[in-house]
């Protein structure tokens, strides 16, 4: 690569750039480790002078009015069941839509692609209507179950289920494997790739959901992290080293799986058009 | 094979069709197609949640909408927001996929850096820069300031109030969604430059274009598709803008941050005016649809030309 001054404008810009986007993560992750007196400073201490991990500790004696441990393990349970189911469901549909015949079956198809336009704030007051009429209201099902009806899956599954060659199916079918086994055995094996994709952005966006799980419950207890975190902005606005430990906790599943998957997002926000 | 199968297996790979279906089938009708209809349905009434009647009253929510004041402040703003996003965004997230589709060094680490803020919930995202527009203790007002004192700028540096002023709000929720978005687009802008045959830049060297003019003439037509697809995201991302300002402002000051999701949360959940809510709820609807039509159409015809 030739050298040049304009290479050199380029990569300046690029750094500047890539300094001021990580600022505000690095701030937080600074912050939620700094004591009380450091962080009302004229001058942003961004090298702690003395670190401490107070900030995580006074969390867990909050518990009473402030269970952020429990809002974790509901976000954490939120999350990963509704990811396997939706995973389990969108591919048994997305094999019957590409793989089955029977009828109805494009107009089905059709209808279930056409509501990927609706944006679901559109729908969210029904949602809620339904969901209390189910008495549902501040359980796991209304968090975890609307959710799963979302028309993505089904989709992008359906368009990979098609890549996947026939003869190896047929083989299946002679040799007197019936149907579900060749779902389970033949086209989900194959479909790793696809499914993975699928599951790190239905965990990531069950994980960030912020709408659902507002309307969904009241309850201190059955409230989400995301949800959970705006409480506590309202309680604790002012002890900010303790809601950046609150945001910290927030992050970090998120960014571990951000940085184990990059390659896979990377791939998937391409493949899909989704944003993560 | 498949031509020559009997009845009886026709009927029965229909019925398994059915059953693999039917777990979605129910959920999708629950969740998604009955709250479709349902919606409209409810925002024809006066549907208060804890009314014993809820009397048909027909368009009568969509004409008050006519005159509510508070929901064309929320229209306008929510048009705002969209406009000091949409386009102002992809800008960035342009720029950016072009500098990383310069064979630098180092492209991965810049790509996961830009593309961190996506991953991250509104919340999070609210809580830090809430932090960053602190007036007095925000990191953007203090760099601001090291700034101005610097370039020798005359006066001394007036802090901005960010989120406290009316004026300052929006394009401060404007800039925080920027960051948080822009690294989604980038990555969509990377895959087309990526796919722009390198042989068209050669030709177009050859022939003496400048860069403008192989950006102008090469790039930009090659990349409509990812324009269009990205542009058309982030309107209708952006006409569903909530979290940012339910978390930051709560609309405030004086309404200057009031869109419509928030406004048809509040009446819906701090009201509990279901009808009416719902009513909004069909007004963005059709506005973000018609947007998604028209923008089709000006982008496909544009490249008619």
């Amino acid at each position: 690569m030739r050298f040049s001054f304009a290479r050199l404008l380029l990569y300046l810009l690029m750094t500047i750039t890539a300094v001021v986007f990580l600022m505000p993560v690095a701030w937080m992750l600074v912050m939620s480790i700094l004591p009380e007196h450091e962080i009302f400073q004229p001058v942003p201490h961004w090298v702690p002078q003395e670190p401490t991990l107070q900030n995580f500790q006074e969390l867990f004696k909050r518990a009473e009015e402030a269970p952020v441990m429990r809002w974790f393990w509901n976000s954490l349970f939120v999350a990963g069941t509704g990811t396997l189911a939706y995973l389990l469901l969108s591919s048994m549909a997305a094999y019957a839509f590409s793989r089955l015949e029977f009828p109805g079956r494009n107009v089905l198809f059709f209808l279930v692609l056409s509501t990927l336009i609706i944006p679901g704030q559109v729908t969210i007051i029904p949602v809620f209507l339904i969901l209390q009429k189910l008495h549902w209201f501040n359980t796991y099902y209304a968090l975890i179950v609307p959710g799963l009806a979302g028309a993505f899956g089904v989709f992008l599954l359906r368009q990979f289920f098609l890549t996947i060659p026939r003869e190896m199916e047929e083989a299946a079918l002679i040799d007197g494997c019936g149907r579900a086994g060749i779902y389970w055995r033949i086209i989900l094996p194959l479909s790793k790739p696809a499914l993975a994709t699928l599951a790190i952005f239905s965990f990531l966006g069950g994980w960030n959901d912020f709408m659902l799980p507002l309307i969904a419950t009241n309850e201190i207890e059955m409230r989400t992290l995301p949800v959970g975190l705006t409480i506590f902005l309202g309680r604790y606005s002012m002890q900010y080293g303790l809601v950046m430990a609150t945001a910290v906790l927030a992050t970090l599943p998120v960014l571990v799986m951000f940085l184990l998957f990059q390659r896979h997002i990377i791939r998937g926000v391409v493949l899909t058009g989704l944003k993560g | 094979m498949k031509r020559m199968a009997l009845p009886a297996q026709r009927r029965h790979e229909a019925l398994v069709g059915y059953l693999f279906i039917a777990p979605y089938l129910v959920l999708f009708v629950a969740f998604v197609l009955v709250p479709v209809v349902w919606g409209f349905f409810i925002s024809l009434h006066n549907w208060h949640v804890l009314g014993e009647q809820k009397p048909f009253v027909g368009f009568a929510n969509y004409r008050a909408l006519l005159r509510d004041d508070l929901f064309g402040i929320a229209l306008l703003n929510t048009g705002y927001f969209a406009l000091l996003t949409v386009i102002p965004g992809n800008v960035v997230s342009l720029l950016l996929a072009l500098g990383l589709n310069a064979r630098i060094r180092g492209e991965n680490v810049y790509k996961a850096i830009f593309y961190l803020p996506v991953v991250l919930s509104v919340a999070v995202v609210a809580i830090i820069w809430r932090w960053m527009y602190s007036t007095e203790f925000g990191l953007l007002n203090h760099y601001l300031k090291v700034l101005w004192q610097l370039l020798h700028l005359p006066g001394d540096f007036q802090p901005i109030p960010w989120l406290n002023s009316p004026q300052s709000a929006m394009p401060s929720l404007a800039l925080m969604s920027i960051w948080w978005g822009a690294g989604g687009s980038m990555l969509i802008y990377l895959a087309g430059l990526r796919g722009i045959p390198e042989e068209y830049y050669e030709a177009a060297r050859i022939d003496g274009a400048s860069t403008w003019g192989r950006f102008r003439h090469i790039t930009l037509p090659l990349l409509k598709p990812s324009l269009l697809f990205c542009l058309v995201m982030s309107l209708i991302g952006s006409s569903q803008v909530f979290g940012q300002s339910y978390i930051l402002t709560g609309g405030g000051p004086h309404y200057s941050t009031l869109t419509v999701v928030l406004y048809m949360y509040q009446t819906g959940f701090s009201l509990y005016r279901m009808g009416y809510a719902c009513a909004v709820a069909y007004v963005m609807f059709v506005i973000v649809l018609g947007f998604t039509l028209l923008q089709f159409r000006l982008l496909s015809a544009r490249g008619e030309e």
